[in-house]
């Protein structure tokens, strides 16, 4: 790395580093010579493993966004989140006995889903601008197809999870909801003539075919 | 990252000069595709290639980075095992993602105790970031035995036949099981599975989830696994297997980052899933990889003896980003070629056609930028230019349209893509090659197994779009439930980690020295080996000379 750059001055968990301003929190990290493997995941912003707190020089309004996706900025403090994800939920699709038994079950899983106060911390923490309360708000409607569809973009960061003080888990009932309705309502026609021709042995593969 | 060819035109003054057009002649090529490869494919630059001298590929020609890993002493002894507490399970899955995810989920369903140990988190993989699709023969005037022909074409005629047929006819019972797991898929009106179509591929074949189909398959599998009864072990990378008195594999020894101590876990079949080796950054290229793909999984297996295969051979896709420096690496989807975007050298010219296969593009744009007409940056990254702005003239409205993904990326980098180019250079992509398998995953070490990108054989020389998708869940499946057959005869005993003793004699005997140590388990500018949070996995490690 050449010196002629830029240089900044940022501190990352509490160590004053300086580092050229081209790089990524991650990366400042490494370029200082500290170690960095926990916390680390894709590095393409959708593992949602490497969460952090950041507070820029100008103001005092500290957001959670992902460090590999975040640039360094002169004064800017950043804090690794490193903590196991909780997951307090458990279900299993098949223990749903049919699609209209869903709703039911679904207060059965999350019965806390039904206490949001609408207070936005969810929505406010999550570093992908999804509609995280709304989502909660439907899926304890039973609308879980439009609820999911909020959830497209959801990477399972869970820090809408921190950000409630009910302690819901947004993101899972988002996920819930995205699950229950791929596994009750898609069914393809075309995918299932295709199994019922493999099934039937109408089907082989002729491995010399190229040879 | 590319240090060796560090001339171009600046950043700066290229991207002032930029002008969009709709329209730039193709030029006559100067170089056929085979000799372009030849002098430019970092697959055959000479001084990146040599011959392994131990092991049961002695002879076989490999990338110098990975035979040095495959010819390392181990990173632990004899003393580390003294201290270390011991567990036992029925089958043991190395790596958390698709492939694992899969392979755990059918052992357990089969009544196996199962416990599945990975680096770093369950789901932080390649998996995740999978955008094009998973290929399945679904529609009518496609078939399994067009997939087939396709594969092994891509795979210049290098694949396994047995291995290939497997997963094309698995293809479609493959969606059906994700589907079963709650995972989503694009539908048409009708809910019939949308498809399209892969690069040299004769049919449109591949199922998508938007440009998030690994994103949704693993969030999905990683519910799936957090709801049953696997126990998962994260920040636990495996540094060496275990051997028994039946030549064979009965478990493995982890390092926990947690507690800081190795664990010894026996058991009746390990599935490794370990992925492939971009963050080995073969000849100082940029990757499209995750963290952890530092190729462990073909360093253990080979110690243990299993044979593997095209060790010589990687994918390195024509579009990573290149600028800004801290996004570097990042992909960007084929989608964007073939709709027709140009590449552009510095001087605003075409060099290829765009469409041409993924080795042949990257050779391409790594002749542009040896000869001095890339473009470079500041931080003395090379590149050339994806012109999304005669894209854009040409089709207006077809960027935020089509690529809602591609234009994120581009206000993250500051960059408004309809007005400027974006500077992409070729980024390690996957590992063609890896451990030699059967139809279910079997290696030549009994109790064995691997699946996904640690494997080889399925790809060839080449891999298509979407195959590996298709192949962690069809060979992940098939190896959970062999493996949790496997296990209720297995009579094996006297575990231990003496298949090391043997490696470091035909060390010594080759002349190789023991200062190198592997798996390499993180990227070296992680600095892991120098972290004094973790000096406990170090204690009895013989000091460096």
């Amino acid at each position: 790395m050449s010196d002629h750059k830029t240089k900044i001055q940022v501190t990352i968990n509490g160590k004053q580093i300086r580092v050229p301003s081209t790089l990524s929190v991650i990366q400042a990290l490494w370029h200082a010579g500290y170690p960095r493997v926990q916390g680390v995941g894709c590095l393409e912003g959708v593992c949602g493993s490497c969460r952090v707190l950041v507070r820029r020089a100008e103001g005092n309004e500290v957001s959670m966004e992902m460090g590999c996706q975040t640039l360094v900025e002169e004064g800017m403090e950043v804090m690794f989140l490193i903590f196991p994800s909780p997951s307090q939920h458990t279900y299993n699709l098949e223990q749903i006995p049919n699609s209209w038994e869903v709703q039911t079950e679904f207060q059965k899983i999350f019965p806390e889903a039904q206490q949001c106060r609408s207070c936005h911390g969810c929505t406010t923490a999550c570093p992908k601008d999804i509609e995280v309360e709304k989502g909660v708000e439907l899926a304890v409607k039973g609308r879980f197809k439009e609820a999911g569809e909020l959830f497209i973009e959801c990477i399972m960061c869970d820090l809408c999870m921190t950000g409630c003080p009910e302690q819901i888990a947004p993101n899972r009932v988002g996920l819930f909801a995205r699950r229950v309705t791929a596994y009750f309502h898609t069914r393809p026609s075309n995918l299932i003539n295709r199994l019922e021709k493999i099934r039937s042995g109408e089907i082989h593969i002729n491995k010399e075919s190229l040879s | 990252m590319n240090s060796t060819s560090a001339t171009g035109i600046a950043y700066q003054e290229a991207i002032e000069q930029y002008r969009p057009q709709p329209e730039r002649p193709l030029p006559e090529p100067q170089l056929e595709n085979r000799k372009l490869l030849k002098k430019f494919h970092p697959d055959h630059i000479d001084s990146s290639r040599t011959r392994l001298n131990i092991g049961i590929n002695r002879g076989d020609n490999c990338h110098k980075q990975l035979a040095q890993l495959l010819q390392s002493d181990s990173r632990i002894s004899e003393a580390d095992l003294a201290g270390a507490a011991t567990i036992n399970t029925d089958v043991l899955v190395i790596g958390g993602g698709g492939a694992g995810c899969a392979a755990a989920l059918i052992a357990e369903q089969q009544g196996a105790n199962v416990l599945l140990a990975t680096k770093l988190r369950l789901g932080d993989s390649n998996t995740v970031m999978a955008e094009g699709g998973i290929q399945a023969s679904i529609n009518k005037e496609d078939s399994p035995q067009n997939h087939f022909d396709d594969t092994i074409r891509a795979g210049h005629h290098h694949g396994d036949p047995d291995l290939v047929s497997q997963l094309a006819l698995d293809g479609p019972d493959v969606i059906r099981w994700l589907i079963q797991q709650g995972m989503q898929f694009d539908l048409d009106e009708f809910g019939d599975l949308l498809t399209r179509r892969a690069g040299g591929t004769s049919s449109d074949r591949i199922c998508f989830y938007r440009d998030y189909t690994g994103l949704e398959m693993m969030r999905v599998l990683r519910e799936a696994v957090h709801n049953s009864n696997i126990e998962v072990w994260d920040y636990c990378p495996t540094v060496e297997l275990l051997g028994d008195d039946m030549k064979g594999c009965s478990g493995a020894v982890i390092s926990s980052l947690k507690e800081r101590k190795y664990i010894q876990i026996n058991a009746k079949a390990v599935i490794l899933a370990t992925g492939g080796i971009g963050r080995m950054h073969l000849n100082h290229f940029p990757t499209s990889n995750h963290f952890g793909a530092t190729g462990d999984g073909l360093v253990l297996a080979y110690r243990m003896g299993a044979a593997l295969r095209d060790l010589d051979s990687f994918q390195y896709h024509p579009t990573g980003l290149a600028h800004p420096f801290h996004l570097a690496g990042m992909l960007i989807t084929e989608g964007v070629r073939s709709c027709g975007t140009y590449l552009l050298n510095g001087q605003g010219e075409r060099f290829i056609d765009e469409l041409s296969a993924r080795d042949i593009v990257a050779a391409a744009v790594i002749r542009e930028c040896q000869e001095g007409r890339g473009i470079l940056t500041e931080d003395n990254q090379n590149g050339v230019w994806l012109d999304t702005p005669g894209i854009e003239l040409r089709q207006p409205g077809i960027l935020n349209q089509r690529f809602p993904k591609l234009m994120h990326l581009g206000r993250k980098a500051e960059i408004d893509l309809t007005q400027k180019p974006l500077l992409i250079y070729p980024t390690l992509h996957y590992q063609n090659g890896g451990v030699v398998i059967n139809e279910n995953g079997e290696t030549s070490v009994p109790g064995l197994f691997c699946i996904g990108e640690v494997s080889g054989g399925i790809h060839g020389k080449n891999r298509l779009m979407g195959n590996a998708l298709l192949e962690i869940i069809s060979f992940g499946r098939r190896a959970g439930l062999m493996a949790a057959q496997r296990r209720k005869n297995k009579r094996s005993s006297q575990l231990s980690i003496e298949h090391l003793n043997q490696l470091r004699r035909e060390l010594t005997t080759a002349e190789i020295p023991l200062d190198c140590q592997g798996p390499l388990l993180f990227p070296e500018y992680a600095k892991f080996d120098l972290d004094s949070d973790y000096e406990g996995l170090r204690r009895n490690r013989s000091s460096k000379p």
